[in-house]
């Protein structure tokens, strides 16, 4: 009877700890695939975005600022940088979105290695935010991964609600159906894309921000996390924002469980080997998605 | 007959500034240089090699593999292992590792081409990274995290090769297999099939090509390349461990051949020459020279789709031949 | 004598939507077959089926009696049948000359006399042996299209599909377009041409197949089938 109760506690605890992983990798998804589904351009360098708002966060608490505060600084720094980037370069490559992935690939080690030349390659963490634990019949749940869960919960929930009640969530919809017929029909597709590029990056920087309240980052995090958020995205089938929630929350809770039964070296495993088979029997994903934009060849 | 003599030669002139290049090269040593600079210039060149097959693949199929890194480990790793378990040397295991590394790219090529465009890059970065973490965790065979040791010496005709010089040069000879080998692919049927495959899939398939089966059979030959690259490593280094092989070294090796431009022959050698000195000749740190890396593969995709070899190119043809800009456009397309 | 090309029964379903019900069609060796009928008569998914780009829901296509229903797009090609699409395409990076060869060296029809030996025999053919060094990207549209043709044709093909062969092309370069196709079957190239053009139509061919709704309405001599009240009914209703 002990025994059940343990591994009940271990269960939910588990579970916790994979859903507040996966509230972080669920945040660079949606990015990952709104920006895909209306470009055509896979952003890698998205994960470095995510670090960069770690690092902000970092910056501002060491300075003495709220954590709170700091997200916010997070949110708006990644946010302007996401918009630098798409004026100044990705603007460019939209004809070509091939180019536009390499460009990526060139920003993962220009913004990796910025980083590290300011602020040295080593761990950075910041004083947990929330400290308290609650003891619930025996199940000990750290208040901060709760804050996470419900953050996240209610960005994507707002997003969800940005994307399909709104009419500029609709018109967003139809260019990434078609950017070409939505462009046809008077909508400012290249705006559009500017406005995802940014929400994109808000969201990755909010990500990186909840990332350091759980786990200390390197310059080096957002590579490993850019691929689990890209399993994530082609899981859920890339341009499907739904798809992409649904295939976040399964990860993480298979990662949660891994990590807590023992098979922890090969918890970034699962990731791609889940994302491997999924595209393999189902090459649009488990929810179905675009195949991106029409390219005019 | 004479028109076909001619046509004959002309793809031979293409090849010919690579082979005094690389001759010139071959003359390094005669000027004494230092030890750190023929390491480094080992290492340029045991990339180049792996970077003649990418160039295959993404110059000539128009597929970017972001894991070759892994195909390079698959190489190294059995060239390490042949060793200690089989006692089989240098030589043996430079068939043996390409073999290990085309089917491998099969096993990756597979799935990955079937899933298609956007995606096949993603699978093989994927894969790239799981290979990393198979590596890892593969106990004492793989040596884990430390990875392994090769202690066996190279040897040629009895003379042993460990000498800095004498790797060199060996180096510099296969560097020369694999530009010869490139360039005997594109100006071959089979390297025109690629490119139609590059250009314009539908129609390729319309013609009776099987572009599924071929994208996969560049793969596997870029795979051969890159096989052999990893032994060269392998026991030029004496010592490998999976982070060599992840998914961050392929993007290097991805860096290197657009910085190079992949459709010239001259282009690799030149992408893995310039990336291993420019830290040299800049005086860069390790961390300023990557950021340097960076910021030129942004700015030659924007500014010289072609490379910077191309574009080069493109700029003197410009400034010193009267021909029209379409004939030219032409020769480029032939290359 | 048994037709080359043999359709019975075919059809397909975009999700609930039907593109083609059960169509019967044959065509005859040596004959310039038209198949004609109104945008979204099932024309092209017609020749989308045939040609493997599609897989049919139901139906059978037989190839001087050989089953092909289905095969790749490759495959099909292989068998002897050539085809080229509504939009111009050709390897717009490479040169018009390395274009032809690509096409010949995939050449697998075997038997009988070629008419083209080479590939600069096949552009002599359609005329654009002079721009043999250019790129094939900056050809104007109607020599675009004249090379798709020739592509075609270099993969020595018995029988030539051709996807609205002269959408885009302007009087003269229709009229010459014309002239080649009609020599294609004394070379031993038995044609079918897809098109609502039927100033084309009337021009190439003499027998007619009409298309409304994904159905066959009406088959047989040019003359006939235009005089036929169901096909004036969809074309008076539609477009002419």
């Amino acid at each position: 009877m002990q025994q059940v109760s343990i591994a009940v506690d271990i269960f939910i605890q588990q579970i916790l700890n994979g859903l507040s992983i996966a509230s972080v990798i669920t945040l660079i998804a949606i990015g990952v695939t709104l920006i895909f589904g209306l470009t055509g351009i896979i952003n890698f360098a998205h994960g470095e975005f995510l670090m960069i708002g770690g690092i902000v966060t970092w910056l501002a608490v060491s300075a003495g600022v709220g954590f709170p505060i700091a997200v916010i600084l997070s949110i708006l720094a990644v946010g302007l940088m996401g918009y630098v980037l798409e004026r100044g370069l990705f603007r460019f490559t939209l004809e070509r979105p091939t180019n536009g992935f390499i460009v990526s690939l060139g920003l993962i080690v220009v913004l990796q290695h910025v980083v590290v030349l300011f602020w040295n390659p080593n761990q950075k963490s910041i004083p947990r935010p929330l400290t308290t634990v609650w003891e619930v019949g025996g199940v000990r749940i750290a208040s901060v991964r709760v804050m996470v869960i419900l953050i996240t919960i209610a960005v994507v929930a707002l997003s969800f609600r940005m994307i399909t009640a709104s009419r500029y969530g609709r018109a967003l919809r139809a260019s990434v159906e078609d950017r070409d017929t939505a462009a046809l029909m008077g909508i400012p597709v290249r705006r559009y894309i500017t406005g995802v590029f940014v929400l994109g990056s808000a969201l990755a920087g909010l990500g990186g921000a909840l990332l350091i309240a759980l786990f200390p980052i390197t310059p080096f995090t957002g590579g490993t996390m850019v691929m689990k958020g890209f399993a994530v995205a082609l899981i859920g089938g890339l341009g499907n924002i739904y798809g992409a929630v649904a295939a976040g929350l399964i990860l993480g809770i298979v990662e949660g469980f891994s990590a807590g039964y023992g098979f922890s070296q090969w918890t970034d495993a699962y990731s791609f080997v889940l994302m491997i088979l999924v595209l393999v029997v189902r090459p649009h994903g488990l929810f179905g998605g675009t195949s991106g934009p029409r390219m005019a060849s | 007959m004479n028109d076909s003599r001619r046509a004959g030669l002309k793809p031979l002139r293409s090849l010919l500034p690579v082979l005094v290049i690389l001759a010139l090269i071959a003359a390094v040593p005669l000027f004494s240089p230092s030890n750190r600079f023929l390491s480094l210039a080992i290492s340029a060149g045991i990339n180049v090699i792996a970077l003649y097959g990418l160039s295959v693949l993404f110059g000539q199929t128009g597929i970017l593999s972001m894991g070759h890194a892994a195909l390079v480990g698959i190489g190294a790793y059995a060239a390490a292992i042949l060793a200690r378990d089989f006692g089989v040397g240098f030589w043996l295991a430079l068939p043996a590792a390409a073999i290990a590394s085309a089917v491998f790219a099969m096993i990756v090529g597979i799935p990955s081409l079937r899933v298609g465009g956007h995606h096949f890059v993603i699978m093989t970065f994927a894969f790239g990274q799981l290979l990393a973490i198979v590596l890892t965790n593969g106990g004492d065979y793989t040596g884990a995290a430390t990875g392994l040791d090769v202690t066996d010496h190279v040897t040629l005709f009895g003379a042993d090769m460990t000498d800095l010089t004498r790797y060199y040069l060996m180096v510099v000879a296969f560097v020369t297999v694999a530009a010869v080998a490139s360039w005997a692919i594109i100006h071959s049927s089979y390297g025109r099939t690629l490119r139609a495959i590059r250009e314009n899939e539908k129609l390729a398939a319309s013609l009776g090509i099987n572009v599924g089966r071929h994208k996969i059979g560049a793969f596997v030959v870029s795979g051969v390349f890159a096989g052999i690259s990893g032994v060269l490593l392998a026991y030029f280094l004496g010592h490998i461990s999976p982070s060599q092989f992840s998914s961050f070294p392929s993007i290097y090796l991805a860096l290197m051949v657009m910085i190079g431009g992949a459709r010239l022959i001259e282009g690799p050698l030149a992408g893995g020459i310039l990336v291993a000195f420019l830290p040299e000749v800049l005086n860069l740190d390790p961390v300023q020279s990557r950021i340097v890396y960076g910021v030129c593969l942004i700015a030659v995709i924007m500014l010289l789709p072609d490379g910077l070899i191309g574009g080069i190119v493109r700029a003197l043809r410009g400034l010193f031949s009267g021909k029209p800009k379409s004939e030219r456009d032409a020769a480029e397309a032939r290359q | 004598m048994s037709p080359i090309l043999a359709i019975s029964g075919l059809s397909k379903q975009f999700g609930g939507v039907t593109a083609l019900a059960g169509v019967d069609l044959t065509i005859e060796e040596g004959e310039i077959l038209g198949v004609v009928g109104p945008n979204g008569s099932g024309k092209t998914t017609l020749f989308n089926v045939v040609t493997g780009v599609h897989k049919p829901s139901g139906g059978t296509v037989l190839f001087r009696r050989r089953d092909i229903t289905g095969l790749a797009p490759h495959a099909i090609s292989r068998t002897g049948i050539g085809y080229t699409f509504q939009q111009a395409m050709a390897f717009a990076g490479l040169g018009v000359l390395e274009n032809v060869q690509i096409a010949s060296e995939h050449a697998r029809a075997t038997g009988g006399a070629n008419p083209w030996p080479t590939p600069q025999a096949l552009l002599d053919f359609v005329g654009l042996s002079a721009l043999a060094g250019e790129k094939a990207g900056v050809l104007p549209f109607g020599s675009l299209r004249l090379l798709g043709l020739a592509l075609a044709l270099a993969t020595r093909p018995s029988l030539l599909l051709l996807d609205e062969p002269a959408a885009g092309l302007n009087d003269r370069e229709t009229t010459a377009l014309v002239g080649l196709v009609r020599q294609l079957p004394g070379h031993g190239i038995t044609v079918c041409v897809i098109d609502h053009d039927m100033k084309l139509m009337q021009m190439l061919c003499r027998r007619l197949a009409v298309l409304d709704f994904g159905s066959k309405i009406a088959d047989g001599p040019t003359e006939a089938v235009l005089a036929d009240p169901k096909v004036l009914d969809v074309y008076l209703g539609g477009e002419l």
